[in-house]
């Protein structure tokens, strides 16, 4: 009796500090932000004047081919949201990229995240594909790879390049505000926004001008600047996601 | 022909070979999903979670039993119902692996299934829940080891090994907390994971999780309650104390009142005033598409039914009527999980600027979906069937194992009533 009494004990002693190891490893690791915060060098957001949209699908089809996405996936949608005194209205909607992400909330493996800048970033090597990101999001920015993505980009080449590895089927893929491009761009010494190669393919490809990229925490950059201006609304503001993309409502833009 | 003639077909074999051929068409199924992916479901991006996660939930919930009685027994001091926890702690070991085993199907990733357990997000529910589903199959794998110390063969071929896991049971009691702390969790937390979603009005609210755990307890007792007498009527490898087993059912007929009650209070309460995507969601539960399954499948057979038959003593005591309220109240709980998770989904609210439309969307699971689960709940017939007559679960005639007078705390517990 004795025996198993010392048995016990040292069981739990261990159970003990094993369970306390691993979680104070687990703290000690943690090094990602828990919040979008404002706390980069840099704070990316995208305006979209509704004004200026046409609906011509171009970012969509330039957004395919330079993150390589299958056709039947779309990062970015434009859609119709019926007529102003007999004008067609759209939406074009990427991902909001959240100051409060519920989908970085809700991901069991950190698969979603903050990065510094703000954008909500995506780790493809993470992700389990347990798609409670795509049930969590109240923007539908997100996609899961039914199947595998194989065979050419239709959107190729006539769109752009694909500049970021495909995503293997199984997991979850989302609008990147093409980090890969700004990244670069940053490194290269470009201002993202302003240069082409450092601002997001949709946002280049717009042949209106509906789509301006640039740093909120920039108080001359073009957002900050079309912000101060103009009424300005952002997507379901009553959930307090704090999005990222602000649209420029038909009637209260600079071209009306 | 003659050797035909010579191999007898027992009810047994006919039985296990039923359930074969439905587990082989599963496994036939779930390898067709790993080779070829989940485009084979019909599951969308609007409806990412179908079949499968009603499965899992379900399968989880009706494992309560296991620390619910557990915890009685140990913990409460009601030793009496040791046998019905070592019933239910083999269901429980069946419902989580029969859980996990749809999980793995269900995720885009199955090789990645450990990354929960090595990337930690605390503020994720579904981590929480995957890490306690873990630690808690651990738990009931080693609640489970004396019973596999009861397998014949083991017995004879590696005594000494039979013998440490029959010792395991020392442990119980503490094995009883722990498993109750973290059934408590991710019991409710299931419910949370549905709970936290704000942008799916008819999810978001507190309650889910409590009414989660309440009708697990139930479910979980019940299907404990309904497995061991079907035995017992089936095999004469499986004895009951039936007079225990009322007791317990009539208990669950309590529980369902308190279930019935809170699903009162949190239906009424998102009532009353109009919240998109909230109101059309409880609309098509009380009178759209799942009209018949909430007021019939959840409401009358799930609840009221049950609760007038367990709580009546005359029809509590006839086995018929005792055994189909039990199976009532198991039905009940698999028709809530499967409603509670598509309804929130069917609604797809509109975050276009001045547009609160509502859009509806719908599922129903392919055929591959449906084989894969049956597979999965053959497997855990199978199983059960398996335990009862090779490892002896259900069996109230068993000396109780006797860790009671090796508990050093036992002069601390109160004096169990009616002893």
């Amino acid at each position: 009796m004795s025996e198993t009494n010392l048995n016990r004990r040292d069981f739990l002693k261990l159970a003990g500090v094993s369970v306390a190891a691993i979680g104070g490893l687990q703290i000690y690791r943690r090094a990602e932000a828990s919040s979008g915060g404002p706390e980069g060098e840099h704070q990316w957001a995208m305006v979209v004047d509704q004004s200026r949209c046409t609906g011509c699908d171009y970012c969509t089809l330039a957004c395919r081919a330079h993150n390589d996405i299958n056709p039947e996936i779309s990062w970015n949608q434009v859609i119709e949201t019926g007529a102003i005194s007999g004008k067609q209205v759209y939406l074009a909607r990427p991902c909001m990229h959240c100051e409060h992400a519920p989908c970085v909330d809700v991901c069991p493996v950190q698969a979603s995240t903050y990065r510094p800048d703000g954008i909500v970033q995506m780790d493809y090597d993470r992700c389990i594909g347990c798609r409670y990101c795509e049930v969590a999001c109240p923007y539908g920015a997100r996609s899961f790879n039914w199947e595998a993505f194989t065979g050419r980009n239709p959107a190729v080449p006539q769109w752009g390049q694909p500049e970021v590895a495909r995503r293997p089927r199984g997991v979850v893929e989302k609008c990147s505000f093409c980090s890969q491009r700004i990244d670069r761009g940053l490194a290269l010494g470009l201002t993202p926004g302003i240069d082409p190669d450092a601002t997001p393919a949709c946002v280049v490809r717009c042949p209106t001008g509906a789509r301006i990229f640039g740093d909120l925490k920039d108080p001359e950059s073009n957002v900050s600047q079309l912000l101060r201006g103009h009424a300005s609304f952002r997507l379901r503001e009553d959930l307090g996601t704090r999005p990222r993309v602000y649209y420029l409502p038909p009637n209260g833009s600079p071209e009306a | 022909m003659k050797k035909i003639a010579k191999l007898k077909l027992t009810p047994w074999m006919a039985w296990v070979g039923l359930l074969v051929t439905v587990i082989a068409a599963g496994v036939a199924a779930g390898l067709m999903v790993f080779v070829k992916g989940l485009s084979l479901t019909n599951l969308t991006d609007m409806v990412p979670w179908g079949l499968w996660i009603t499965i899992d939930l379900s399968s989880i919930a009706i494992s309560a039993g296991a620390f619910s009685l557990c915890a009685a027994v140990y913990l409460l001091g009601l030793k009496r119902y040791q046998p019905l926890a070592r019933t239910a702690t083999f269901i429980g070991l069946i419902g989580y692996t029969m859980a996990l085993l749809t999980l793995l199907m269900d995720i885009g990733r199955p090789d990645r299934f450990w990354h929960a357990v090595v990337y930690w997000n605390r503020h994720s529910l579904l981590w929480e829940v995957t890490m306690c589903v873990t630690l808690y199959l651990a738990v009931l794998a080693l609640e489970a080891m004396p019973i596999f110390a009861q397998f014949e063969w083991l017995r004879t071929r590696l005594p000494r090994l039979a013998a440490r896991m029959e010792r395991v049971h020392h442990y119980a009691p503490y094995l009883a907390i722990v498993g109750l702390g973290l059934s408590m969790l991710h019991q409710s937390s299931l419910g949370a994971v549905y709970g936290v979603l704000k942008s799916r009005p008819l999810w978001y609210r507190p309650d889910i999780s409590i009414l989660f755990i309440v009708s697990a307890v139930a479910g979980g007792m019940a299907l404990t309650v309904f497995a061991s007498m079907l035995s017992a009527r089936i095999t004469r490898r499986a004895n009951i104390d039936d007079g225990l087993l009322e007791r317990v059912a009539y208990f669950i007929g309590w529980i369902l009142v308190g279930y019935l009650y809170f699903r009162f209070w949190d239906a009424l309460s998102m009532t009353y005033t109009y919240e998109p995507g909230r109101t059309e969601g409880l609309r098509m539960l009380t009178s759209g598409p799942f009209a018949f399954n909430f007021w019939i499948g959840e409401m009358l057979l799930g609840a009221v039914v049950p609760i007038l038959l367990l709580l009546r003593r005359r029809t509590r005591q006839v086995p018929f009527w005792r055994m189909l309220a039990l199976l009532l109240v198991v039905g009940g709980v698999v028709a809530y999980r499967w409603d509670t998770n598509l309804s929130g989904q069917l609604i797809v609210l509109s975050y276009l600027p001045g547009e609160p439309a509502v859009a509806y969307t719908h599922y129903v699971p392919s055929l591959i979906e449906f084989a894969s689960g049956a597979g999965v709940v053959a497997y855990g017939l199978l199983a059960f069937s398996l335990g009862v007559r090779y490892l002896g679960v259900v069996n109230h005639e068993a000396a109780a194992e006797e860790h009671f007078e090796e508990m050093p705390a036992r002069e601390a517990l109160p004096a169990p009533t009616g002893d």
